[in-house]
């Protein structure tokens, strides 16, 4: 855990456009970062993307951060963009439906190759809702408090607690 | 790489103090307990299958991709400023243009209002009484009295010199209102 007081100077070092404190700020966060978009979609190339693309936002908004948790904030522009990609692949999967049963069976033929690359924590992950899965992505790899995940998802924190539990709770069931 | 993963993932999860009271607030102390056992059990089990780690590849990229765009974003920024004071350079040399203008112009409506009483040809000509008849019947009259002046004063004419020049002056006041009423 970086202390608060090193990461307010690497912060302000980015506000000031020094590349070096971005590199610090990706050396830390990268891993979580890219542990959370996994446990989202399952796909490398995609965490790939979607872990550049994030890094991109950092610099371009980190002038707009007023302080507070830097996790919340980072984590925040994470899960926007995780649901971007998300409205993108539907937008996709649309177009792709559209196309009847030729690409059908494509389709089906990619899920497959998909399961099977995943290990048997993605699978069962599969099997919760999104929403639980992102809650539980989300807790795990940002380390955010319940509160800071409440005002995240603009939820009260009860609501966090009871779905969380359940969540947790299903995926054992699921993995035993 | 992995040293720099395990030091990142290895607070993950995991309840603090202050969130297991959290958890009591909502629910008996005995299901809080049950809750609180079901979350550790079900992070236990995030941790023991982690998620794999960005290559060293990725992440050099990504650190490359920001150099670039904080070098684009530098440039820009130089680029702005360029504009910007160019643009207030621009507007103060049009500024000044105006400015010089309207003090220009205003001279100008001055002396216009001058020349409208007294027209320009007269008041700039050397010969004024050339250029306007009544002036110049008056100068020939003006003339004409100066004369017979010069001549009384001589003794020329041999008549009394103070009825004369009475009757002199009187009549150049005659010349000056005939010459005033046109």
């Amino acid at each position: 855990m970086v202390q608060s007081e090193s990461l307010a100077q690497i912060i302000t070092g980015c506000k000031g456009g020094d590349a070096e404190c971005f590199s610090q700020i990706v050396d830390i966060y990268a891993s979580r970062c890219y542990g959370y978009f996994y446990k989202l979609t399952g796909n490398k190339d995609v965490c790939d993307e979607l872990l550049s693309e994030l890094f991109v936002k950092l610099v371009e908004k980190i002038s707009s951060f007023r302080g507070g948790s830097f996790e919340s904030w980072l984590f925040r522009i994470a899960s926007n963009i995780f649901h971007d990609y998300l409205r993108g692949k539907l937008r996709r999967k649309k177009l792709l439906d559209a196309r009847k049963k030729q690409l059908k069976l494509e389709l089906t033929e990619e899920k497959r190759s998909e399961a099977e690359m995943l290990d048997k924590l993605q699978f069962q992950l599969k099997n919760l809702d999104a929403n639980t899965r992102e809650l539980i992505a989300l807790r795990f790899y940002s380390q955010l408090s319940f509160k800071e995940i409440a005002a995240m998802r603009s939820e009260p924190i009860g609501t966090t607690l009871a779905k969380l539990h359940r969540g947790l709770k299903k995926l054992r069931e699921l993995m035993e | 790489m992995n040293g720099r993963n395990e030091e990142n993932l290895s607070g993950c999860g995991g309840l603090r103090p202050d969130e297991k009271d959290l958890f009591e607030k909502f629910l008996a102390s005995e299901q809080a307990e049950k809750a609180v056992e079901d979350i550790r059990k079900g992070e236990q089990i995030l941790r023991d299958n982690p998620a794999p780690q960005p290559g060293d590849e990725l992440i050099a990229g990504i650190k490359s991709d920001i150099a670039i765009t904080l070098l684009h974003r530098k440039e820009n920024a130089f680029r702005r400023t360029v504009y910007k004071v160019a643009a207030v350079a621009a507007a103060v040399m049009v500024l000044s243009a105006i400015s010089i203008k309207f003090f220009e112009k205003g001279d100008e409506s001055a002396r216009m209002y001058t020349a409208s009483i007294i027209p320009t040809v007269i008041w700039e000509s050397e010969d004024i009484a050339a250029d306007d008849v009544d002036l110049a019947i008056l100068t020939a009259e003006v003339e004409k009295v100066a004369d017979e002046v010069m001549s009384l004063r001589t003794g020329e004419n041999g008549s009394n010199g103070q009825s004369a020049v009475i009757e002199l002056e009187t009549e150049l006041a005659e010349i000056e209102s005939d010459f005033w009423e046109g």
